[in-house]
């Protein structure tokens, strides 16, 4: 071999490095970097802080930016069931780019390939547009007699940041301990970290970690890790944001031509509708049956169940002994929700006690135990737990 | 290699079919010689000049090189058969919608965009070719730039000149990326020719629902161009290192093909989801950016980052393993 070989081959080598390190740079620079870039504060000061700051006149600052969700629940393996599916949320990675520029004036846009969803609201009147199917629905929102306010949160919007830190700010409590981290950044932006970790032995989260932005005290990121595991189970947040009001035209829709335009009103009034009252009735019904087990962290839904009422709704028979409206109506089209239940199914454990015996499934996040006497119990603890909750009648 | 070194070091160095490293560097390094050969007699007299001169004649050298490389791919007719079969394409996608279009209800959103605007079917097309069928022609191209005149026995002559290896990978790689370029805009010109004939011009209708002027579409079917050219630049890259390892040009693109294909069954398997950003083929698809209102700078970037990366990357890997043959057909 020549001498020269080896300096020639270093420079490939030194190519490959240079791209490496520009890959792996963002996360490794955010570790290094251990100096408080923002003063310290504690978790009480920041929450004040953030409310005053959502609260405030004109609402929260506008924005813009890409949100990225992430879920690895170790969910079994969901048999794909098209993009637009809920259900394809609990597993992979989703971007959205959203535009926010007044409480009543925002855009949600998914991007996939050569196709795009948009959410467009703004003030009283909001449009849906979907490029696959060519089709512009306008959402005439219905003020005043609903119980939402000035304010309507469409569904979609559950997925920034903001809704998800409330949600989970609000179990903050007794059972939980809260420390703050003042040096790490998110978007590329210093954020506090708000990091809430459950008291409880037998709950399955090691810690939910919620990133404010520094400057603004805008939710910016949620985590949430499970324990035994270095990488968040879920993790909702934007890779990249900034704080101006977004262009005028975001927020303005007109529906090309050749579109399908249809109209929808939300509101109360969609409630109506005999399937609706079903629907109402056997949640009441369910809610009367079901109670919680254990408290905080480790609380343990139990809710009547059964397993044929599931099947029989799922395949869409109408059985005359199943429940009008059974949860197998809540998938949306499109997801195949035999399937989906069979391929949960599979992956159940059967196990035994002195409580009786049945069919446990077991996430990173979440422990399910479909009891043969017909119950359900949901909670974000270990099976041990589970199996005591179920031994509790 | 050692026996190619024994060879030259003992025998004339004139044997035939044998281009061991060391001469063709003498080679090279006989051109700058003028340059360099009397600092002494005059410091800062006439080896300025004539250093300029000499820089000048190897810029010439170089663009004189290139001419005849590009000459010879676009007189080939195997390659303009290729431009031919790809300018054919967007005809056949056009036609099948006209006759298509209009009659079925369940289309997808993009089909009835095409017959809805002369301007989408350049997208469409774009989408379509971009996975396999651009590739094949890059790869061909790329992947017989070197492999191809060390198989037909001509690199020798090529390197006995005093071109040097460097200049010599250099313009075969700028005579690929002119070929992917030329690729991409003759797909995009037969599209809009083709879209024009068959269908409504008028106001495009972007993906995001907003509509935009024709000038407006225009413009960004040049962005897409840059793009997608950009693009099959860098699997040229991947086509060039491969063709610096083998004397046969078909292992060349075959080779490469390989691995477009591969990469798109990587992309097709949910499990392997964390690895999909970083793999070429993601990238090429990626020109659907421009049919967002704003249009999505951020995926371009980062599309055109990854393009440089691999262009990087497989270029000093070319170099390297070329720049260290011995060259023995």
């Amino acid at each position: 071999m020549r001498r020269g070989t080896f300096v020639r081959w270093g420079v490939p080598i030194a190519a490959a490095a240079v791209i490496g390190a520009a890959i792996g740079a963002g996360p490794v620079i955010a570790a290094v970097s251990g100096e408080p870039a923002l003063p310290e504060r504690s978790a009480a000061q920041l929450l004040a802080d953030a409310v005053a700051a959502t609260n405030k006149e004109g609402g929260a600052a506008p924005m813009s930016g890409t949100v990225q969700q992430t879920s690895s629940l170790g969910l079994p393996a969901l048999p794909s069931s098209g993009s637009a599916s809920p259900l394809s949320l609990l597993s992979g990675s989703h971007e959205v780019k959203v535009w926010f520029g007044a409480a009543d004036k925002l855009r949600v846009a998914m991007p996939t390939q050569l196709n795009e969803t948009n959410l467009i609201l703004n003030g009283g009147e909001g449009w849906y547009w979907d490029s696959a199917t060519n089709t512009a629905t306008k959402l005439t929102i219905k003020k005043g007699d609903t119980h939402t306010p000035a304010t309507p949160v469409p569904q979609p919007s559950d997925l920034t940041p903001q809704q998800v830190a409330e949600r989970v700010l609000a179990h903050a409590d007794e059972h939980t301990a809260v420390r703050v981290i003042n040096n790490a950044e998110v978007a590329g932006r210093p954020v506090y970290q708000l990091v809430l970790s459950p008291k409880e032995e037998g709950s399955l989260v090691q810690e939910v970690r919620i990133a404010l932005d520094g400057e603004t005290y805008v939710p910016l990121q949620v985590q949430v890790y499970a324990k035994g595991s270095a990488e968040p189970a879920f993790q909702l947040g934007f890779t990249q944001v900034t704080f101006t009001p977004p262009a005028a035209e975001n927020f303005t829709f007109t529906p090309p031509p050749g579109a399908k335009v249809e109209e929808k009103t939300i509101g109360l009034e969609d409630m109506r509708g005999k399937q609706a009252e079903q629907h109402a009735e056997h949640a009441e019904r369910v809610a009367s049956e079901a109670k919680v087990v254990g408290d905080g962290w480790a609380s343990v839904a139990v809710i009547p169940f059964s397993l044929s009422d599931l099947t029989a709704a799922a395949t869409g028979t109408p059985d005359a002994s199943a429940t009008p409206g059974g949860p197998g109506e809540h998938f949306g089209e499109g997801a195949d929700p035999q399937a989906l239940l069979d391929s949960v199914l599979k992956s159940a454990t059967p196990v035994s006690g002195t409580w009786g015996s049945g069919k446990l499934i077991k996430t990173k996040l979440v422990t399910a135990l479909l009891t043969d006497d017909g119950r359900l119990l949901v909670g974000a603890v270990t099976p041990e737990e589970i199996t005591k909750a179920a031994g509790t009648k | 290699m050692s026996t190619a070194e024994s060879a030259t070091s003992t025998a004339t160095r004139r044997t035939p079919g044998l281009v061991p490293v060391t001469e063709t560097m003498r080679t090279t390094e006989r051109t700058e010689e003028p340059a360099t050969d009397h600092p002494a007699a005059g410091p800062s007299g006439p080896s300025a000049p004539s250093g300029r001169r000499s820089a000048a004649r190897a810029t010439w050298a170089f663009w004189r090189l290139l001419g005849s490389e590009l000459g010879l791919t676009f007189r080939r007719p195997r390659n303009l058969v290729m431009l031919a079969v790809l300018a054919a394409v967007p005809v056949v996608i056009g036609v099948t919608l006209r006759l298509v279009g209009g009659s079925d209800d369940g289309m997808g959103g993009i089909i009835q965009a095409v017959a809805g605007n002369s301007l989408m079917l350049t997208f469409v097309s774009f989408s379509f070719l971009v996975l396999l069928l651009m590739p094949v022609a890059i790869s061909v191209v790329a992947g017989d730039s070197i492999a191809g005149e060390a198989g037909g026995g001509t690199l020798r002559y090529l390197l006995a000149a005093p071109a040097g290896r460097t200049r010599l990978l250099a313009v075969k790689y700028l005579n690929a990326v002119v070929y992917a370029y030329a690729v991409t805009a003759v797909v995009a010109l037969s599209a809009l020719l083709t879209g024009l004939v068959l269908f409504p011009a008028g106001p495009v209708t972007l993906l995001s629902g907003t509509t935009i002027p024709v000038l407006d579409g225009l413009v960004r079917i040049a962005i897409t161009v840059g793009y997608v050219g950009a693009g099959m630049a860098a699997l040229a890259a991947i086509a060039l290192a491969l063709s610096t390892f083998t004397e046969v040009s078909i292992g060349a693109i075959a080779g490469t093909m390989v691995l477009v294909i591969v990469c798109q069954v990587l992309r097709a398997i949910p499990e392997l989801g964390s690895i999909t950003p970083y793999l070429l083929p993601t990238k090429f698809t990626n020109f659907d950016a421009v049919l967002r209102s704003p249009i999505d700078t951020g995926a371009l970037a980062d599309g055109l980052l990854t393009f440089g990366a691999y262009i990087l990357l497989f270029g000093t890997i070319a170099w390297a393993r070329f720049s260290g043959k011995d060259i023995t057909s």
